[in-house]
């Protein structure tokens, strides 16, 4: 078959499928109702063979990058032969391949002269998706159905009918009308999809696709064995905690991970976490496995293309029944929020064998959200609050952490809201949305900058939910061969009668009185390198824009500068930075 | 005789179009002068002046218009070489312009940074002052932060100054009185202000719009100055205009006011020279392309209307003037191939750029290029690159292929060459699918007007990627740009936000008009300072709305008589109609409330424009023009064959050739494939169409 390969064609195929994915997702960025997918761009967009194997997708965030596949082999398996041309699938269960259950996803097949030939997905993050609480936060939750509506592959279109019936039971289960628009939004999607796909099949052929397609897949392995293999072959530890179960005082639990490199294999073994919470901080193991991907895409050649052959030479071990893979029928929203704490765990595995790919500890994600009703408008609205959510990444070899860039699910593909429009679409009014000095770990390459948010709360009957972590000293953005620590979160509700509640990292706060102030912090990443070593000018530099104190100019850089004239005193900084360095 | 000139000047070449009133046209290219880019435009002039066989003096006396388009604004945000400037913006808030929002463009690259802000935080002076989004003022603005503020900036050297506050489209009162001050004790800093540049809602847009725009506007004016300087030593008096990047012209006073607005203004005479040459075949929707060295551009025009955005990006930050939707990939002649960890042969976006260029320039070039494929597959010949004045070297380009792309891929040297050509032609139809596919247009419905030294051996080749059967390939192609200049009108655009429900309830409906007046009266003005009179003058209005609930609005066109009249039940349906246009559906029957976020207007100065001269007509026979034959590979054939080669220049209206054929011109290479033929049109611009095929 090797001979039949037109290695041009498929550099096309792949381009082409890259292309194809894109313009679904356009598709949903304007047509999507909801901001978390219209403006935080939450979803992800793929093309998938008969058997449901990746082959291209575009995700505007990391975390929902390899998410898709594992529901779609489930469904694959689950239909059988019963899969028709013109049905669409429906699916968010955690239980059956899904990584979180506000991630719904519509699958589509596509069929070429009578024979399915490829599937179409889009998944986003939904406004609501049922359960005990608006908004799919609930960290109450006990068990999934306190979470979410459990939709296991259910056909809302069979051969091209629309299943009524099926419909008005799920949407007669979810609480906002705009879910709706959205589902369909991602049936336009796909429909986009398979047009992209009937097309080149109309032009190049079912079995030239089918070759080259394996083709791909072949040189995609390929180039991430190729990487592999620079990686010297060892067992490699990394550990890390989340903190903070929602119930149990004081309670943490365990990340426990060897990393095993033998020539071009890769295996991330989790034997020996912890076991599974009562409450809702649990990973479905598509959630735990999209952690590990996205965090070693960021240790390899990034250009690689994601599809199916990129998964081939990692093994991911996750035993059943701990909290990185809980069984049924454990709450599991937080599932998402555990990539920050599981990258941290990759991140320091690698560190001594792949010191320059390595960033130190990112800020960990302490999610916000404010439900309530707005007086001017007397609607009610859900902001997830993502402005004051995004805190810095951990610096790494020859750079700096990137300020204000948020969760590492998200690398950067989530955007802080628009002040303006912020106030407009919501009953808020921002005081201050501002670097925060001193957040950012010191180093050689120090953290990012993590930020603060001040607000003053004009809505009614407004309830909080905190789901997050970060706020307890030891869950700080760590430091990395001599960089320091970033800083904390802290979520802070200043009551208009002077009282102020500090939340927990997973609460519920409700009737927050009109006119609370309300503070967020969303602390820097971690430092990288010794920061005695981190050049003067650059230092000098973040205390003239107020990024950095004097004080810890002196005490964590060795640079004293004197405070009138802004300008470096050789004299002092020699002695100190002679003496340590 | 009387002569017009459209200039412009870009990364490697300046190009120049010199029309006189009997419509002949002639084409000059001069190398570039990046350190003063007014000296290349004097060499040209000056060998239009010997061409012509005429005193500099006597030329320039002759000068009718010159129109001018500049990159010296891009490069300067480009290479960092801005003015230095300073900022006062709302306390609590300086670090949105640095912010950028949070993004980081590549999600996997650890290593990415961010662009360097243009204003460093500590000269990003916070103010104390505060306005709601309603348009309150909520705290009286402190003015003894501007004055120490103006104090430090004058320390500091700085060159100009920003001001953006919070919800000043809504109440500019704040930035006025910040205005003033600044005025008064730094006299000869370059001043932009928010709600004069921009007073749109959405904080970022504004303030780095107005960033950049101060940025910018004192190396503008420094530019122009010189040049309008050296122009007039040399007894040009005519009008001198300067193209913006919403595809309009306007005069140097007033570009210097708003310089920002010359940022990416190189590729925007693009789609005003499309409109002209496919309006001369009748045709009013067409996709522009335009490939040259580095760089391939494209934009797409839908009844006479190129498409506008007003999401533009500088290096990175937001420039939210309106501005023509052109994309813009790494894809010329220069583009570099090379093989990816996995074996898969790509193209660029890394270019060799004019030095050392490709490989057989001859000019140290070590990397195979797009150029150098297009040579081993005969589509250039090595004796008449540029008519002949730079010589090509095959064998060394055939060498580097070998080695770098045949070799590492077990192909030959043809199969790589032709995978070189294929792979360029599919990464340059995926641009055009997203200017168009992604924005809800069929491509097939559209013209490809073609234009750049390299488009047009690649354009019959990327219509067929796309199905698109008709490909214009205007006399001028090479200089697309420089000719859209002397094509484009006067072009202003202004914008007020005003956030309320739609149709708006009685109590706002005064507002509102007063914003038309508002609006109208600035358009009328500044072209009444062009000297446009009152029956040249047109403006067209346009409302962005959307559903509430959504963060993204749609600019809906509305009539003039229609928005007067406060007509908004049929402005609503024309809202709904474009919606469902672009995103496939709309919430008219679910009665979804809609909400007015800005108005907008454009105000056109309607100019002169040159006449192209009409040939009469020759006939099909083209024997004249044979130059003789070559072997060229035929990729329907995916073998080379000998194909008839003609000079394009001595070709005449009508005359008639059937692919697989060249035709060479002094600028520019037409590849005419086995199932195109193509036709010399009246004006001397090429037709090329492809054939059902009757098999």
């Amino acid at each position: 078959m090797a001979n039949k390969i037109d290695k041009i064609l498929a550099s096309v195929f792949q381009r082409r499928f890259k292309s194809i994915t894109e313009e679904m997702g356009l598709t949903l960025l304007r047509t999507t109702r909801s901001p978390i997918l219209n403006e935080a761009r939450d979803f992800v967009t793929g093309l998938y063979d008969a058997q449901g194997r990746m082959l291209e997708q575009t995700e505007y965030i990391p975390v929902l990058a390899f998410a898709v596949q594992p529901a779609l082999q489930y469904i694959v398996r689950y239909f059988g032969k019963n899969i028709l041309d013109g049905d669409v699938i429906i699916h968010n269960d955690v239980f059956s391949g899904g990584n979180q259950n506000a991630d719904v996803a519509v699958f589509k097949p596509i069929f070429y002269n009578g024979r399915l030939v490829a599937w179409a997905a889009c998944k986003g993050h939904q406004a609501d998706i049922g359960g005990a609480v608006a908004g799919g936060y609930n960290p109450e939750a006990r068990e999934v159905w306190q979470e979410a509506l459990r939709i296991t592959p259910v056909k809302i279109y069979e051969a091209g009918n629309f299943r009524k019936d099926v419909w008005d039971m799920i949407f007669a289960n979810i609480r906002y009308k705009i879910v709706e628009e959205d589902i369909k939004a991602e049936m336009g999607g796909c429909i986009v999809g398979e047009r992209g796909i009937k097309a080149l099949l109309e032009r190049y052929g079912i079995s030239k696709f089918k070759e080259h397609v394996e083709y791909l897949f072949d040189v995609t392995e390929k180039m991430v064995r190729k990487e592999i293999e620079q990686i010297p072959d060892g067992t490699y530890p990394g550990e890390s905690y989340v903190y903070y179960d929602g119930i149990h005082e004081g309670s943490k639990m365990k990340i426990n991970l060897n990393v095993v490199v033998n020539d071009d294999k890769i295996s991330f073994d989790y034997s020996g976490s912890d076991p599974q919470t009562q409450g809702f901080v649990n990973a479905p193991l598509a959630a735990t496995a999209s952690a590990v991907l996205l965090t070693f895409l960021m240790l390899i050649n990034p250009d690689i293309p994601h599809n199916d052959g990129i998964m081939r030479p990692i093994q991911i071990i996750n035993p059943k029944g701990s909290f990185l893979n809980a069984e049924y029928p454990a709450a599991t929203t937080f599932g998402n929020s555990i990539t920050g704490p599981n990258a941290d765990a990759i991140m320091k595995a690698f560190s001594n064998i792949l010191p320059k790919k390595v960033t130190a500890g990112w800020n960990r994600f302490l999610g916000f959200t404010l439900t309530g009703k707005d007086p001017r408008s007397n609607r009610s609205y859900v902001d997830i609050l993502f402005l004051a959510l995004k805190g810095g990444s951990g610096g790494t070899y020859m750079a700096d952490g990137y300020d204000h860039i948020g969760l590492i699910n998200c690398a950067g593909g989530i955007l802080a809201q628009d002040y303006e429009m912020f106030e407009i679409q919501d009953p808020h009014f921002l005081v201050k949305h501002e670097y925060l000095k001193d957040s950012a770990g010191p180093g050689l390459w120090r953290g990012g900058l993590g930020i603060e948010t001040i607000f003053e709360i004009y809505g009614e009957n407004v309830t909080g939910i905190a789901f997050g972590d970060g706020v307890e000293e030891e869950a700080r953005a760590f430091g990395l061969f001599g960089g320091q620590e970033g800083s904390i979160n802290k979520a802070e509700l200043k009551y208009p009668d002077g009282t102020v509640k500090v939340a927990r990292s997973k609460e519920i706060i409700r009737e927050i009185p009109k006119n609370t102030l309300f503070k967020n912090i969303a602390g820097g990443g971690g430092g990288y390198g010794d920061p005695l070593l981190r050049p003067v000018d650059k230092v000098l530099e973040d205390v003239r824009n107020e990024l950095v104190s004097y004080k810890s100019a002196q005490n964590d850089y060795g640079v004293v500068i004197d405070e009138g004239s802004v300008t470096v005193n050789k004299e002092e900084t020699e002695k100190l930075r002679g003496r340590n360095g | 005789m009387i002569f017009k000139i459209g200039i412009d000047v870009g990364g490697t070449f300046t190009d120049f179009l010199l029309m006189d009133n009997e419509g002949n046209s002639n084409i000059f290219k001069v190398l570039s002068s990046p350190e003063d880019p007014s000296i290349a435009v004097m060499t040209g002039l000056n060998q239009m002046a010997d061409k012509i066989g005429i005193s500099l003096a006597s030329f320039f006396d002759k000068i009718e218009i010159i129109v001018h388009g500049t990159t010296v604004t891009t490069n300067a945000v480009l290479t960092g070489n801005v003015a230095k400037t300073g900022l006062f913006t709302t306390k609590g808030f300086r670090d949105a312009l640095q912010m950028r929002r949070g993004i980081r463009e590549e999600l996997y690259n650890n290593k990415y940074l961010p662009p360097e802000p243009i204003v460093p935080r500590h000269l990003r002076l916070p103010v104390i002052e505060r306005v709601d989004y309603a348009g309150n003022i909520v705290t009286e603005i402190n003015e003894n932060d501007i004055i120490n503020g103006i104090q430090l900036f004058m320390d500091q050297d700085i060159e100009a100054v920003a001001v953006c506050f919070m919800h000043s489209y809504a109440n500019d009162s704040h930035e006025r009185k910040a205005k003033e001050i600044i005025r008064k004790y730094m006299p000869r800093a370059y001043l932009s202000v928010s709600s004069s540049v921009l007073p749109q809602i959405r904080f970022y847009d504004r303030v780095s719009t107005t960033v950049l725009n101060a940025a910018v506007g004192p190396i503008l004016k420094k530019y122009l100055s010189k040049l309008t300087t050296r122009l007039s030593e040399n007894g040009f008096s005519g009008i001198f205009l300067i193209m913006q990047s919403n595809g309009g012209v306007t005069t140097p006073d007033i570009v210097t006011g708003l310089a920002a607005s010359t940022l990416l203004s190189g590729p925007a005479a693009a789609p005003m020279a499309g409109m002209a040459y496919a309006g001369l075949h009748g045709q009013k929707s067409f996709i522009t392309v335009d490939m040259g060295g580095t760089s391939f551009d494209a934009a797409l025009i839908k009844d006479a209307k190129p498409i506008v955005t007003m999401d533009g990006k500088v290096d990175r930050m937001a420039l939210a003037l309106p501005m023509m939707d052109i994309k813009t990939i790494g894809a010329g002649g220069g583009s570099i191939a090379w093989i990816d960890e996995g074996g898969l042969l790509r193209m660029g976006p890394k270019s060799s750029g004019a030095r050392p260029g490709p490989v057989c320039y001859g000019l140290g070039g070590k990397e195979p290029c797009c150029s150098d494929a297009d040579l081993i597959l005969g589509y250039l010949d090595p004796d008449f690159f540029a008519a002949g004045k730079i010589k090509l070297n095959k064998a060394v380009a055939e060498k580097a292929i070998q080695n770098l792309v045949a070799e590492p891929l077990n192909m030959s040297l043809i199969e790589a060459a032709y995978g070189m050509y294929h792979i360029m032609n599919v990464n340059m139809a995926s641009a055009i699918r997203e200017i168009s596919v992604q924005r809800g247009f069929d491509p097939r419905d559209f013209l490809l007007v073609c234009g750049g030294g390299a488009g047009p051996i690649h354009a019959a080749m990327i219509s067929l990627e796309l199905d698109i059967s008709k490909i214009l390939i205007p006399k001028e192609s090479s200089i697309l740009c420089a000719a859209g200049m002397l094509l484009s009108d006067l072009k202003h655009d202004f914008v007020r936000s005003f956030h309320t429900q739609f149709p708006l309830n009685d109590n706002k409906k005064q507002y509102f008009s007063s914003l038309i007046t508002d609006l109208k009266s600035a358009g009328d003005t500044i072209l009444s300072n062009e000297h446009i009179s009152e029956e040249k003058r047109k403006f067209q209005f346009s409302l962005d709305l959307r559903y509430v609930g959504q963060y993204h609005e749609v600019c809906v066109p509305v009539e003039i008589d229609d928005i007067m009249a406060m007509k908004f039940e049929k402005m609503a349906k024309g809202f709904h109609a474009e919606h469902n246009r672009l995103y496939g559906y709309d919430l008219k029957d679910e009665k979804t409330i809609m909400e007015l976020v800005n108005i907008r207007i454009t105000a056109l100065g309607i100019t002169d424009k040159p006449g192209f001269r009409k040939e009469i007509f020759a006939g099909a026979d083209v024997s004249q023009a044979l130059k003789g034959q070559r072997p060229v590979f035929i990729p329907s054939k995916m073998a080379f064959a000998p194909i008839n080669i003609y000079d394009g220049d001595k070709m005449n209206h009508g005359n008639h050739v059937m692919g697989p054929a060249i035709i060479e011109q002094k600028n520019t290479t037409i590849f005419v494939p086995s199932m195109f033929e193509i036709e010399c049109d009246q004006y001397g611009s090429f037709m090329m169409t492809k054939i059902n095929h009757i098999a």
